[in-house]
């Protein structure tokens, strides 16, 4: 969802390395359900400047702390600590993100990783 | 259902299989949910310890008041108790975890609509499932026109947090007294919609008046469990044409008194609109650090409490005094000069008070100061000593008198020092007359020790402040009947009443047994007891 962008932009504006996601190869059907999915549910932790990727940059180069921008995730490990949790992070539900939506997360956010 | 999946109290594996397959009669099989992964998915995720005795069941999905009422049918017939939940994001109270083992979580996450948004009357009328973002998106998708009032993390449900009475930021800072009309399934099956609401056929007022006819029902749901509400009129905050901010510092220990007498006028009369927040030297340290991701240890490593002079030369190096408070006043540019000059002109007649201030106006990008759009990041300071982390809270009304509020504070500062945690502390100014002291223990849960200590803390915690009088706004669901103790009033007449209506809407307890202290004579044998 735009708004929630525009609105994680504007409260990390002050970090100098905010911005867009960097440009890709251009998205399937389902990594761009899974980019939308995770707009709502996952970038106000895993946006710039927030606390799930603050969190992964106390043990990971900040480059990799963005889960967008990793290019050496999973699937399975994805949908796996979704579920689990990890650290502090909660599990997040099947009301909240049922299967589909988390295997559209999961696609999203491999698009990068070797296969 | 696994082998380790725990059974509602005193039903039968039998009963429950065959609940079990009634449920999935009306909400399907995918959305009864049994595994040990989905119910993984319930347990509190930021226990202090004892996550496996608030374990659940199973969790049941609805879409609809319907199916919601053709469950507690079902329940009601194989004494199954339910525990709702709308979203289950109500961390450090307890998450979507039931008081009582094995109960079943009714889940109303799916049941996420906004059904109407009101721009001409200023109200929204929203379903459980509906958190703040989304109610902030779909504001927003109408011309941001009218506000939320978010908690300072906004996943949590419109309605979970109402119920709950949370509060967010600005002049609406209390959601409960913003609930204008509910729509709520009975233990029975039976479905009330309250207020304006029950007129037949209704028209345009719902949610444009609180009182109906007759007793008003609506705050009776409120941290209750005589029904499940399905359906709630919120009324939002028109957007004002401007927004200040205002950080107020004051340099000594010994400043709390004079802070707090300050403000009370000031907020009495409504000079300051919206609620503020104190923070002790402590949480003034540890919130920003939180925020961008630091712990504990990247500025102390020694063990306890961080002694008061390393704490107070870490706030004078950075220009900040031991007490500061934060708040936002919500008016017309005009209108804010008035509010600022009174407030100055309070402040300036305390000695080393420091002043600062911000503006918006209407049209300019909402910044995150205002606290109007909701975020996530404060949950961060769970991880204050490495995570995986978690916090509870002890959180007890008090007049907002300089010398008492500096008596509890005293109180609950030794504790910590004894129980050697860093003593983050807040005050909210909850609802215009009250403050709630908030100190919130933060733990590793790795570390089973630290999260003895902090359950021993939050213990030590309420008997010393029930041993002066105070009672909790709110609480854990491991501590609900520590809390409700407090208010014995007259041999607990308070909770004999509560448990009277129990009785005669839900005389099976199905409902949310346990919740707030309130058992029912069916459900009354499991309290204190983990099953
Ligand atoms: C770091 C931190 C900061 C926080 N700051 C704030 C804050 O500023 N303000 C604040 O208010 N809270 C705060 N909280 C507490 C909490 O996160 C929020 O209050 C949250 O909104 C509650 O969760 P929820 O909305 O998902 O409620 P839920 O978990 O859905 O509901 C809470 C309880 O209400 C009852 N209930 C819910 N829905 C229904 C229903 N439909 N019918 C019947 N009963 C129901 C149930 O007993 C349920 O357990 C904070 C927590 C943390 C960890
Ligand atoms: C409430 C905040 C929050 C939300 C919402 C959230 N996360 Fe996280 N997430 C975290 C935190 C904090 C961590 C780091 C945990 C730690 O300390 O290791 C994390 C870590 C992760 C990791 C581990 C990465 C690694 O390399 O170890 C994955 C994967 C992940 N999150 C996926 C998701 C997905 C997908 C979503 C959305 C469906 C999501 N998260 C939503 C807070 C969140």
């Amino acid at each position: 969802m735009n708004g929630i962008r525009t609105l994680l932009a504007a409260a990390v504006a002050a970090a100098a390395t905010a911005g867009v996601i960097a440009a890709d190869a251009p998205l399937t059907a389902q990594q761009q359900h899974g980019r939308k999915v995770f707009d709502i549910k996952c970038l106000p932790c895993h946006g710039p400047g927030m606390w799930g990727t603050n969190a992964l940059a106390r043990r990971m180069p900040l480059d990799k702390a963005e889960l967008e921008k990793r290019t050496d995730l999973n699937a399975v490990m994805v949908k796996t600590l979704m579920r689990v949790g990890i650290g502090s992070m909660p599990p997040i539900r099947k009301t909240e993100v049922d299967d589909a939506d988390a295997d559209a997360i999961a696609a999203y956010l491999t698009r990068n990783s070797p296969r | 259902m696994t082998a380790s999946a725990p059974l509602p109290p005193g039903v039968s594996a039998a009963d429950f299989n065959q609940a079990l397959k009634e449920f999935a009669g009306v909400v399907g099989h995918d959305w009864v949910l049994t595994s040990e992964e989905d119910r993984h998915t319930y347990l509190d995720a930021f226990a202090p310890g004892d996550a496996d005795k608030h374990a659940c069941s199973a969790a049941l999905a609805p879409t609809t008041a319907e199916e919601v009422q053709a469950l507690v049918k079902i329940a009601n017939r194989h004494r199954i108790p339910l525990w709702p939940v709308s979203t289950g994001r109500n961390l450090a109270y307890g998450g979507s975890a039931p008081v009582l083992r094995g109960s079943v979580v009714l889940d109303l996450k799916r049941m996420n609509r906004v059904l109407e948004v009101n721009n001409e009357l200023g109200y929204a009328l929203v379903e459980p499932g509906v958190n703040f973002f989304d109610l902030f998106e779909a504001l927003q998708a109408q011309g941001g026109k009218l506000w939320i009032s978010t908690p300072a993390p906004g996943w949590g449900s419109v309605i979970g947090n109402a119920l709950e009475h949370g509060v967010g930021y600005t002049p609406y800072g209390v959601n409960a007294n913003s609930i204008c009309g509910m729509e709520v399934v009975l233990a029975n099956g039976d479905v009330v919609r309250t207020g304006m609401g029950g007129v037949n056929p209704g028209g345009q007022e719902w949610q444009v008046f609180k009182y109906g006819y007759g007793p008003v029902w609506d705050l009776m749901f409120t941290q209750s469990n005589f029904g499940v509400v399905t359906k709630m009129g919120i009324w939002l905050l028109p957007e004002p044409e401007a927004v200040a901010n205002f950080a107020i510092s004051l340099p000594d220990m010994g400043d709390l008194p004079v802070m707090v007498d300050t403000l009370r006028p000031l907020r009495l009369d409504d000079t300051i609109n919206a609620p503020y927040t104190i923070t002790n030297p402590y949480r003034s340290i540890m919130d920003p650090m939180s925020a961008q991701g630091k712990t504990r240890s990247t500025i102390y490593k020694g063990p306890g409490c961080m002694p008061l002079d390393f704490v107070e030369q870490t706030l004078r190096s950075r220009g900040e005094g031991m007490w500061n408070v934060g708040f936002n006043l919500f008016d017309s540019d005009k209108g804010l000069d008035l509010r600022e000059a009174k407030i100055r002109a309070a402040f300036d007649k305390v000695p080393g008070a420091k002043v600062k201030t911000m503006r918006w106006h209407r049209g300019e990008p909402l910044a995150g100061w205002m606290r109007v759009s909701p975020v996530l990041f404060p949950l961060a300071g769970v991880d204050w000593y490495g995570g995986p982390g978690g916090h509870i809270n002890y959180a007890p009304v008090v007049a907002p008198i300089g010398s008492r509020i500096a008596e509890v504070y005293d109180m609950v500062y030794r504790r910590y020092v004894e129980f050697g945690f860093d003593c983050y502390c807040g005050f909210l100014n909850i609802g215009g007359r009250a403050i709630v002291v908030n100190p919130c223990t933060f733990f590793n849960r790795e570390d089973a020790e630290m999260t003895r200590r902090a359950r021993e803390l939050a213990r030590v915690l309420y008997k010393d402040g029930a041993a002066k009088g105070f009672g909790d706004y709110r609480a854990h669901i491991s501590f609900m009947d520590d809390v409700a103790d407090m208010y014995g009033y007259n041999d607990h007449a308070a909770r004999r009443l509560g448990d009277k209506v129990k009785d005669a809407l839900d005389p099976n307890g199905i409902l949310a047994p346990g919740k707030q202290g309130l058992w029912g004579s069916a459900q009354r044998v499991h309290k204190g007891k983990p099953a």
